[in-house]
């Protein structure tokens, strides 16, 4: 059985009803790394949050969501707080603004776990430094005592890891969660990623602009352009022998250790052009 | 100095802080010679905006000399500074925060050239005519002039900010990030566009990037940066082929790359 499945997913915004998803399907095994590659606006990030039911209200969305049986199109605000956090989690892009500035982060991580475990503060900490030894912070009393500015930008993403993890949910949404680091941070941060899923067994639905990035990730990827989904398959054949000429574009420009210093660089316009909007 | 050298920087040092805590530059020495595709690559924080802030005089450094043609520029004051306006320009990471919002195209793109301190540094030119010069060679329409920045996307933005950075006829062309903010799609474009008008205009390029990929395919020599210090140096080739610093090969190896493996 597929731990998600999303069918004819459509997400319109505001009075004009522009559409920023067009009729999206595509499912998820348990387990399972799926990337999604596309240019801003594409609808990745959308596509994202309306599994999490975290769109703003004006959006309307069509079609149909399920997480381990559960619909989440129409379901109540209430019951999906408590299945986000524990079914799923999110890791964000910024995390200095994803995380709150005024509070420490151990609690901040705590919450999580009290929100959804029902714990006692007490036993919680126990947890809270465990998990973040997990996720690399070797000096984890100090920093769960730290407030989020007092951390590099490595340290507050793996915070925001552990607290995306600490429930082991089922699925772990991550939206471009490196692009804000530098590339030696990023590098190990991907690597601890990979660790940690493959440790929790958690399914990952990982969104990017970087085919790199999520090469090294996923095992499969979905290629959105225009809301909608123009090109899936497992990484090693997308990325060897792309079909879809948009795809062609992104991989050619993406290669550009393959290209001679000095030659022209390959766009994606010499694949694909698109109609003037 | 030897030959052709355009900037001359030696010893630089910027300190910011109360009592200097933070040293930013922290004793850099590099030339640049007319014609040169100077890289710059380096972390955040490595001091690689701040150095070609100081190079480009928005800011002085706490110690150190800078020339530009032979000029010392640390100590000038910002009136005696058009020769160097004039003929070093920038392009900045994010045009939508470098181009002002109410201005038209055409008022930002020449905007250069009604300066009053780069104007006396300048030939005469008909501002109308350079504006039809400078957008045809970003591949803008003609009609973009009477346009604003919000109308365009952000490949098209960049390419105002390099039209505009283009109008005075510099001589050397700053880059710092200039398509980092750039969607991946788009980003090809507009290093190709920069690779073009640096050969047709005979262009002095000072390339700032994390991206040692980038870096490698636009510029003939590359310098590392760290913690406000060089680590490295010397041509593209010998620095991305046999780089010396572990620092730099660390950079190198944590590039991701496409696997295809499965």
């Amino acid at each position: 059985m597929s731990l998600l499945r999303v069918n004819d997913l459509t997400i319109t915004f505001g009075r004009r009803r522009s559409v920023a998803v067009d009729a999206v399907s595509f499912e998820m095994g348990a387990g399972q790394r799926l990337g999604i590659i596309g240019e801003s606006g594409s609808g990745k990030t959308v596509t994202a949050l309306a599994v999490m039911g975290l769109l703003p209200e004006t959006a309307r969305v069509s079609g149909s969501i399920t997480l381990d049986g559960h619909e989440l199109v129409g379901m109540p605000d209430s019951a999906l707080a408590r299945l986000r956090g524990d079914l799923m989690s999110m890791v964000f892009q910024e995390p200095m603004t994803a995380l709150d500035p005024t509070m420490r982060v151990g609690r901040q991580v705590a919450e999580v776990l009290l929100l959804h475990a029902g714990r006692s503060g007490d036993s919680a900490r126990g947890q809270v430094i465990e998990m973040l030894v997990r996720v690399g912070l070797n000096d984890a009393d100090r920093v769960a005592d730290s407030f989020p500015h007092q951390l590099s930008g490595g340290q507050r993403q793996r915070c925001l890891l552990a607290m995306a993890l600490i429930n082991s949910p089922d699925l772990v949404i991550c939206d471009e969660p490196t692009t804000a680091l530098d590339v030696t941070v990023q590098a190990r941060v991907l690597s601890l990623l990979d660790e940690v899923l493959t440790a929790e067994r958690a399914a990952c639905l990982f969104i990017s602009h970087d085919l790199a990035v999520v090469s090294q990730v996923c095992t499969d990827v979905l290629v959105m352009l225009e809301g909608r989904i123009v090109e899936a398959g497992p990484v090693a054949r997308l990325f060897s022998r792309p079909e879809h000429p948009y795809t062609r574009g992104l991989v050619a420009t993406a290669r550009i250790g393959d290209v001679m210093p000095g030659q022209r660089l390959p766009t994606v316009e010499d694949f694909y052009r698109r109609e003037a909007r | 100095m030897t030959g052709d050298a355009l900037f001359e920087v030696t010893d630089l040092v910027r300190r910011f802080g109360r009592g200097g805590r933070v040293h930013a530059l922290d004793g850099v020495s590099l030339q640049v010679q007319r014609g040169q595709r100077l890289g710059i690559v380096g972390e955040s924080g490595s001091g690689k905006s701040t150095l070609i802030r100081l190079m480009a005089a928005l800011d002085r450094p706490t110690s150190g000399s800078i020339t530009f043609e032979g000029r010392e520029i640390t100590a000038l004051a910002e009136r005696d500074l058009g020769f160097l306006r004039a003929a070093v320009q920038l392009v900045f990471q994010d045009p939508r925060s470098s181009l002002n919002p109410r201005m038209t195209v055409g008022s930002i793109v020449t905007e250069p050239l009604r300066a009053a301190h780069l104007r006396r540094a300048m030939d005469a030119v008909d501002p109308r005519q350079r504006l039809r010069e400078v957008l045809a060679a970003v591949d803008l329409p003609s009609d973009a002039a009477e346009r604003y920045p919000h109308e365009f996307s952000g490949g098209q933005r960049q390419r105002i900010a390099i039209a505009r950075a283009l109008a005075p006829a510099p001589a050397v062309l700053i880059a710092d990030e200039p398509v980092s903010a750039l969607d991946v799609s788009v980003r090809a474009q507009v290093l190709n566009l920069l690779a073009e008008l640096v050969d047709a205009h005979g262009l002095t390029l000072i390339f700032v990037s994390h991206d040692l990929a980038v870096v490698r395919h636009l510029c003939d020599s590359v310098i590392v940066m760290r913690a406000g210090r060089i680590e490295e140096q010397g041509s593209a080739e010998q620095v991305f082929a046999h780089p010396k610093a572990e620092y730099t090969k660390a950079l190198w190896a944590a590039i991701p790359r496409i696997r295809t493996d499965g």
